[in-house]
Formats: structure tokens, C-alpha cells, sequence
């Protein structure tokens, strides 16, 4: 529903543009989700793009599962891809155990970040959504610094660091995209998060602090260290992020990393998958194809600015904060049928 | 070394007050919608939008004011939209903040892409800045006086509505309702606010500060629009609010603060070679020092009743 609607409206906006929406729309999907042979494959493209929407997207969920509306994903993204380049060019370790080490780093450096941001929700109050924000730029300009200034690769017109050791590297399946190991790591995280979140004690407490904080207090749950656990989890899932964009992408850390806002599409990809972890699994990818056929069939293709991708997910968020307006809508029909059938 | 009174001059304070405008008047609006119960985040998306419907329209008519007073009733209709959202429909308002900034960062920027072509930014000669107001007479920019001379017109409306939002939120029966809708809804409500009534109005009334913030940015300090003008003031202004305890002159100076904090920053950069990303975190850092005093002053304040309650026990039991 909320999707079509969304669809609709872009659809308003293309013929603002003097652009056939119906065209605009099927080239977006034929963009994203087709492949014309083993090599140029645009679906394993929508894979690799999909892999951060789905960690971040993860991360958000476990911290709105805690009761916290993080919207640091952004942040401890960047902490994540900062470590990596860091460990992945500085500390040589052979092969395989690079990554593992890089991986750990980056969720214990980024899972510091989300609880920091938790700490200072809960014992100071402070508005999780306005000092997630602060954080996450914070965490932007540190990187522009590291980046420019002592992690410099050489010198170039835009600033980057130096590429990251072979060994640190992630296995690519598919050549001609980035599709590989990240994915995976990312699949499993998905299946971790549902049974960490689902079928285990801990998760269990962390939902009923966040859910329903009084109920766990006189549960006997520490709330308050429950929903910390919960924003460390967070940070480290949007950390790890940050290290496979890394170790699987770009292999280096640059001037525009932040420019791909895949930290904020997380968040959308956990609102719209209902902040539930297989939800996350199936918008993180349908969010990667959208963002891929904006670019490729859109921009190149049709010469329509990419933004509108973003604006299909906007209207996407809105229409599912909107929920009650459908029902109310589909309420009254109902009502209304309800009644022409009393009168017959 | 950078040399002290090479950045602490009259300067800074001037470009503190034009950058603090718009956290001003995005602070103004979040003040009263927190004092009416509403914690609204949309400042951002808002002041985006205002932003590019002023320079837009000022490009249209061709008239600088007309365009920003146009871009002020369209900012009150967002503000509407939200109300009918929130209120009728029961919306999630942090979602539907979120989907909005979200929205705003993208849609202005589509328009500028569709209408002016490929471009990151985008101005034209034909559009005119807010002229500055001069009404010491004087040339230079010497004295003290002279801090609060050279302004543009916006700047003093803010100022202005600094005491009107005072004069409204304190002195009048429509200050009262909304003070009592924050305090505690179902009171007020049954004490015979029309509590929907009120938070109507104050989101129209956010709606237009924040198109007025946003129509400072675009036509009233540069005359460009570029890909997220706002850059996070309108977050800031949130942050304001809160620093400055809802209160519209606590506000003012909270403002203030990271307007300075915005000015040291940039005037940093431009007088010493320290590397612009870390001089731009101080900004970010005096947010989040404000935010940490206000939850310590919470803590304390709590504390504080926490052993006054207790002594008044201990007295009775003796």
C-alpha cells in the first residue's frame, strides 16, 4: 500500500518534469533487478548496495527495540570504516584473520558510539534523536580530518586513504560488481538479530524494556542495562557496516563516503520493513534496487535526477507513519458497505 | 600561533548574530511546540523547504520581500498539513518528521535538477538580497553600537518575535492553553482547552518561523540554494530550544551560543590553518556540552526534591 502510494506520487512529480512515469518507474526496476550476462549483472550490484542498507537497517531495529530511537546509524558507520582502514593498511596479519580482526574492531568501536549515545539518554535524558544526530556529525568530520590530513593515501585531487592490505580484503563472487562475502555476513546477521531479538532471554528483556518499561522493571529486568546492551549491539551491527563498505567495496576510506547517506537508508529500510529483522532482509534489498535503478536508469538513462529515488522512500516513510490514514479510509468503506447491506 | 584578539573582534559577534538567526527562529518555533506537548523534529525538512520556495519565488516575482512572505504562508500550510496529519490521522509525529526531512533534503534538490538543470548549486543575478539596515547612519562597522546595526531585516523580526513569543506564551489566554497542554494534556483538556485548536495553530505558527529561518538562509544571508542549505540548523535549533528551557529569551541566548560557536568556528578557518573538519566540530561539541548541562541540571533538579521530600519525612517523623 504504502509503497504503490509512494510510486504514485513520484509519479506526480516525474510528470512535473515532463518525463513519462510509467517508463521512468519500469526502467528503474529493469535497472536494478535484471541481469544481461554473468559479469554486468545489475542484481548483484542491488546485492552489494543492498549489504549496509541491511546492517544499518539491523541496527536500527535492535535499538528501537530497546526503546531508543537511534538515528546514529550514520555515525557509527563512519567509526566502523575509519577502524578498518586504520587496522585493514596499518597492521599487516595474514590472510583471513585481517578481516576477522578488522570486523571485531570495527563492531567494538562503533557498538561504543551507540552506547554512549544510550548512556546519555538514560542518565542524563538527553533527546536521542537530536544528540544522534550531533554524533553522527561529529563522526562525519572526523573522518573528513582523518582523511585529509593523517590518513592521507597521497596527494590527489580529492583526499583518500591508502588502499587496505590484499588480506583484508573481502571475496568478491560475481566480477564487475562488489557482490560477495559482505553479503553473507549480512544475511547471517540478519538471522543472528531475529534470534538474538526473539529467541533468547536477553533479547527478550530488551524488547520488554522497550516496550513496555514498567512491566520489565517489576519484572525484575534491568532496564536500563538491557536497552545499553541493546545500543551497544546497534552500534557494533552499524560499525560493521561501515568496516564491509570497507573491506568489500571501496576498499579505502574517501572524501564523499559520507555522500551515499547509507547510515540515514538504514533507518528507512527499518521503518519500512516494520522494525522487524526478515522485513529489514526484504527492503534492504527492494531500497538497494531503488537507489541503483535511480542512478542507472534514471540519471544515465533518462537524464532524471537521481534524488527522486530518495523521494519514492520518503513518501514510502510517510505513508507508512500514515498506517491510520489508510485504515480510517478503509474503515469507513467497510462501515459504509456494512450499512448498504443492512439496507438491502 | 593564532593570535586571540585576531578571532575574539566585533566580527564574530556580528556573524554570530546572522548565523544565529536561523537557529533563532527554528528555536522559536520548537520552543512552542515543545510548550504545547509537540516535540517536533521536522525543523529541519521545514527550514529546507522554505529555503528553496523563497528563493524560488523571489526568483518567480522578482520582489525579495513579496518572495519570503510568500514563502512564509506556504511554510504555515506544511505546518497545517502536519497538524491534520498528527491530529486527524494519528500519525507517528517522529516518523513522520523523519519521512519529511528525508523528503525535503530530496524533493529540493529534484526541483533544482528539473528546473535550473544538473547543478549543485544554483543563484541568479536577477535575485536580490535582503538589504541591511542601516539606521546608525554610520558607515564602519567601529563601537559597540554597531554589533547590533547592519542587519538585514529578518534579523530584527526575529529579534522582535523574541518578545512577542514572550508577550504570547506568558501574558495572553492563548499563552496559558498552550503552557497548559505541555504541562499536562488531559488537564488541560478537561479544564476545556480545545487542545486539538491550539497545537493547530502552534504547528502553522512553527511552520512559518521555520520558512522564515530557512527564506533568511537562501535569499536573506547568501542568494544561492545549494543541496542541504540548512546543514543541521534547523537540529540545532531543537538543541536550542531545549538548551534554552522553552523559554523565548532563554532561547535568544541559546541561540547565541551556537551562533558564535558557528562564527569561532568558520572565523578559525579563515584566519589560522588548522584543519577546517576539526574547527567545524566545535559547533557540534557546543551542542552537545548545552545538551549535557541541560540533563545535569534535570538530574540535580530531581535530586534536590528527591532530599527535600526526604528531610520534610524526617520531620514529621520526628
Amino acid at each position: 500500500m504504502a509503497i504503490t502510494c509512494g510510486l504514485i506520487l513520484a509519479s506526480i512529480l516525474l510528470l512535473a518534469a515532463d518525463k513519462s512515469p510509467i517508463e521512468a518507474i519500469s526502467s528503474i526496476f529493469r535497472d536494478a533487478f535484471t541481469c544481461s550476462s554473468f559479469d554486468r549483472c545489475n542484481i548483484f550490484t542491488t546485492f552489494a548496495l543492498a549489504t549496509p542498507l541491511m546492517l544499518t537497517g539491523l541496527s536500527a531495529v535492535v535499538a528501537f527495540r530497546s526503546g531508543i530511537f537511534s538515528i546514529g546509524q550514520e555515525g557509527q558507520m563512519m567509526l566502523g570504516a575509519i577502524v578498518a582502514a586504520y587496522i585493514g593498511h596499518w597492521v599487516p596479519l595474514p590472510d583471513n584473520i585481517h578481516s576477522i580482526v578488522i570486523s571485531i574492531g570495527a563492531i567494538i568501536v562503533g557498538g561504543l558510539y551507540g552506547w554512549f549515545a544510550g548512556w546519555l539518554k538514560i542518565r542524563l535524558g538527553i533527546n536521542e534523536i537530536i544528540s544522534t544526530i550531533i554524533l553522527s556529525e561529529i563522526a562525519i568530520l572526523l573522518l573528513l580530518y582523518l582523511v585529509n590530513f593523517p590518513m592521507r593515501g597521497d596527494r590527489g585531487a580529492t583526499a583518500y586513504s591508502p588502499k587496505i592490505d590484499e588480506t583484508a580484503m573481502l571475496k568478491v563472487f560475481a566480477p564487475g560488481s562488489k557482490f560477495g562475502t559482505g553479503f553473507v555476513i549480512a544475511v547471517f546477521a540478519v538471522i543472528l538479530v531475529y534470534f538474538y531479538l526473539w529467541k533468547s532471554g536477553k533479547g527478550y528483556e530488551q524488547r520488554m524494556s522497550g516496550e513496555a518499561p514498567r512491566f520489565a522493571f517489576f519484572g525484575g529486568i534491568k532496564s536500563e542495562k538491557a536497552a545499553l546492551r541493546g545500543m551497544f549491539i546497534s552500534g557494533g551491527l552499524a560499525g560493521l557496516a561501515g568496516a564491509i563498505e570497507v573491506m568489500g567495496v571501496h576498499y579505502r576510506i574517501n572524501q564523499g563516503f559520507n555522500l551515499m547517506n547509507l547510515g540515514f537508508d538504514g533507518l528507512s529500510v527499518a521503518i519500512l520493513g516494520l522494525v522487524h529483522p526478515l522485513g529489514v532482509f526484504i527492503v534492504g534489498i527492494f531500497l538497494a534496487g531503488i537507489r541503483m535503478g535511480a542512478q542507472l536508469g534514471l540519471q544515465f538513462t533518462l537524464g532524471i535526477p537521481r534524488e527522486l529515488g530518495g523521494t519514492i522512500i520518503g513518501f514510502m516513510i510517510l505513508f507508512v507513519a500514515a498506517e491510520k490514514l489508510f485504515q480510517k479510509i478503509f474503515d469507513i468503506d467497510l462501515r459504509s458497505k456494512f450499512r448498504r447491506k443492512k439496507d438491502a | 600561533m593564532l593570535d586571540v584578539l585576531d578571532v575574539f573582534n566585533i566580527d564574530l559577534i556580528r556573524a554570530g548574530i546572522r548565523l544565529a538567526t536561523p537557529i533563532l527562529l527554528a528555536a522559536l518555533a520548537g520552543a512552542i511546540c515543545n510548550r504545547a506537548g509537540i516535540l517536533n523534529l521536522a525543523l529541519e525538512g521545514k527550514m529546507l523547504m522554505g529555503a528553496f520556495l523563497g528563493i524560488y519565488i523571489t526568483y518567480k516575482v522578482g520582489n525579495t520581500y513579496l518572495g519570503i512572505i510568500l514563502a512564509l504562508i506556504l511554510g504555515g500550510l506544511v505546518g497545517g498539513i502536519f497538524a491534520l496529519f498528527y491530529l486527524k490521522y494519528e500519525v507517528n509525529l517522529i516518523l513522520l518528521a523523519l519521512a519529511f526531512n528525508l523528503l525535503a533534503l530530496e524533493v529540493t534538490v529534484y526541483f533544482m535538477r528539473i528546473l535550473f538543470g544538473n547543478v549543485g548549486s544554483w543563484t541568479d543575478p536577477s535575485i536580490n538580497r535582503l538589504p541591511e539596515i542601516n539606521f546608525l547612519g554610520s558607515e564602519t562597522n567601529e563601537g559597540f553600537l554597531s554589533i547590533f546595526n547592519n542587519h538585514n531585516l529578518i534579523v530584527y523580526i526575529s529579534w522582535a518575535l523574541v518578545v512577542f513569543v514572550y508577550i504570547i506564551l506568558f501574558k495572553t489566554p492563548l499563552g496559558r492553553h498552550v503552557r497548559s497542554i505541555g504541562e499536562n494534556q488531559e488537564a488541560a483538556e478537561t479544564l476545556g482547552v480545545n487542545v486539538a485548536r491550539v497545537q493547530v495553530v502552534v504547528l502553522v505558527v512553527a511552520g512559518m518561523l521555520c520558512a522564515l529561518a530557512g527564506a533568511f538562509l537562501s535569499v536573506g544571508h547568501m542568494t544561492m540554494f545549494t543541496r542541504n542549505i540548512s546543514n543541521g540548523r534547523g537540529w540545532r535549533g531543537v538543541a536550542a530550544a531545549i538548551f534554552g528551557f522553552q523559554h523565548p529569551v532563554g532561547v535568544f541566548f541559546a541561540s547565541l551560543f551556537f551562533g558564535t560557536a558557528d562564527a569561532l568556528s568558520l572565523r578559525i578557518q579563515s584566519v589560522s590553518d588548522y584543519p577546517p573538519s576539526l574547527v567545524k566540530l566545535i559547533p557540534q561539541f557546543s551542542t552537545i556540552f548545552a545538551l549535557t548541562i541541560v540533563g545535569l541540571r534535570a538530574k540535580f533538579l530531581v535530586n534536590l526534591a528527591r532530599i527535600k521530600f526526604r528531610r520534610n519525612l524526617d520531620n514529621k517523623n520526628k
